[in-house]
């Protein structure tokens, strides 16, 4: 089952062994300048409010009642990042749009052998885009369905689903109790713990950030797909959200300018692993910034480029990137 | 209420507006003979399979778990979740016998899956 506590969504799945859950929020952020330049990773500035569809059932639009899920709200052109929890080893597919952020094909349920469509949890402690290529995603930003910007948009031609999907595997008992619990004896610590009436909105390609999306080591098989859970999350243009729900979206994030002129760090993730080569159909993708111009409509606002100075390092089981404003 | 009272009443309130929800038309579209079903509703014989049943909670816009409650059976997929870890979901449901609806809804609650 996925839980829903604290604006985070929690997959359980106890039938396979009791330890298999992994956790997924959603991360408030900063949108980095749309401007060629590969940056580092920005902060968490928090969570975003997650709500019940089935809460708000009768002020939403049909399709997201049909859906059933999550939703959240976010600002045109505001950017956000998936942040991953867990102890127990997952294989997560993510999707906008239902286009695969890692493969860039459309969406189907189950994971993909021959080329890998899916991140492996806890080895990947966020994603913050689509895989445009190997150590390079462009960031997550939200557009209005229909106005041409998502992914979705650009690849099928049609802006029909909006939103993000995600749907989490655990990895199979018997694999986690050969390769994890029995080696726990001998090594204790393995894993250290548009159209402006309707509120729909994709992601489309924002800025290019330094990213590794990495290779799968336990191989498909040690995946249990009998068993996976999968959520939409339905994006909600932030002034909607409150006529909505009545609650108060969070305020606008601050620009990549502001924060960097603060002194505040931005992050740079080490880890050894083999990277994923990126998806070409992700890397053909027209980014937010370069649509604007492309389509007659000035420049982006506040896409100045930015030269971050303070950059922390941070490596595995040190996955903590929050931004203090 | 028995179980082949309450099929019959909810039956015959639906043929008072619908011819189609005569004894024998709803026999044969839940795949029984009109006699047996006739048998059932007068309780001369015991409330039938799983399978039927929940024909004919689908055909009378019923609740499925509720007529089986009332035939006294436990659905299927239920008794399979119970088995898998049986101390567990005795416990659970002891422990809830008489929470509030809320409460129990509260515990219930997960992110619901739809049709995309």
């Amino acid at each position: 089952m996925i839980e829903l506590m604290n604006n985070e969504l929690t997959f359980r799945f106890p039938e396979v062994h009791e330890e298999a859950e992994c956790s997924i929020d959603f991360q408030r952020t900063l949108r980095i300048p749309d401007d060629n330049r590969a940056y580092p990773l920005p902060p968490g500035l928090g969570r975003f409010p997650v709500e019940h569809v089935d809460d708000f059932a009768s002020n939403l639009p049909d399709t997201w009642r049909t859906h059933g899920g999550v939703f959240i709200p976010m600002y045109q052109s505001e950017a956000l990042w998936i942040n991953f929890n867990a102890d127990y080893p997952c294989a997560v597919k993510i999707a906008a749009g239902k286009i695969n952020a890692v493969s860039g094909k459309p969406w189907s349920n189950g994971l993909s052998a021959d080329s890998q469509d899916y991140v492996v949890i806890p080895e990947q402690p966020w994603l913050d885009g689509f895989n445009v290529s190997e150590g390079l995603i462009r960031q997550f930003v939200a557009m209005p369905l229909g106005e041409g910007f998502t992914a979705e948009e650009q690849i099928t031609g049609m802006a029909e689903h909006g939103g993000l999907q995600i749907i989490a595997y655990p990895m199979k008992h018997d694999v986690y109790v050969k390769r994890f619990e029995r080696s726990l004896i001998e090594e204790p610590v393995l894993y250290s713990k548009v159209e402006s009436r309707s509120p729909d909105m994709g992601l489309a390609p924002g800025g290019l950030m330094r990213q590794e999306i990495y290779e799968d080591e336990y191989g498909i098989d040690a995946w249990d797909q009998n068993n996976g859970f999968r959520c939409f999350i339905h994006l909600a243009n932030s002034r909607q959200y409150q006529m909505i729900t009545g609650h108060q979206p969070p305020h606008k994030p601050v620009t990549a300018r502001d924060y960097t002129e603060a002194g505040l760090p931005w992050f740079d993730y080490y880890d050894d692993s083999k990277a994923l080569a990126g998806s070409n159909t992700l890397g053909g993708l027209t980014s937010v910034g370069a649509k604007v111009i492309q389509t007659g409509q000035g420049l982006l606002p506040d896409n100045e480029p930015v030269q971050p100075k303070t950059v922390k390092i941070i490596r595995k089981g040190n996955v903590v990137r929050d931004g203090k404003f | 209420m028995t179980f082949g009272k309450y099929i019959r009443d909810q039956r015959e309130a639906l043929k008072s507006q619908d011819r189609r929800f005569s004894l024998r038309q709803v026999a044969q579209r839940i795949g029984v003979e009109p006699a047996y079903l006739s048998k059932i509703e007068r309780g001369d014989w015991a409330p039938p399979s799983e399978t039927k049943i929940r024909a004919l909670a689908e055909e009378l816009g019923e609740d499925a778990d509720v007529l089986l409650a009332m035939a006294g059976k436990v659905s299927s997929d239920l008794q399979e979740i119970i088995r898998k870890r049986p101390q567990l979901f005795a416990d659970l449901i002891r422990q809830l016998k008489s929470a509030p609806d809320q409460a129990i809804l509260r515990i219930a609650r997960d992110v619901r899956d739809g049709d995309w």
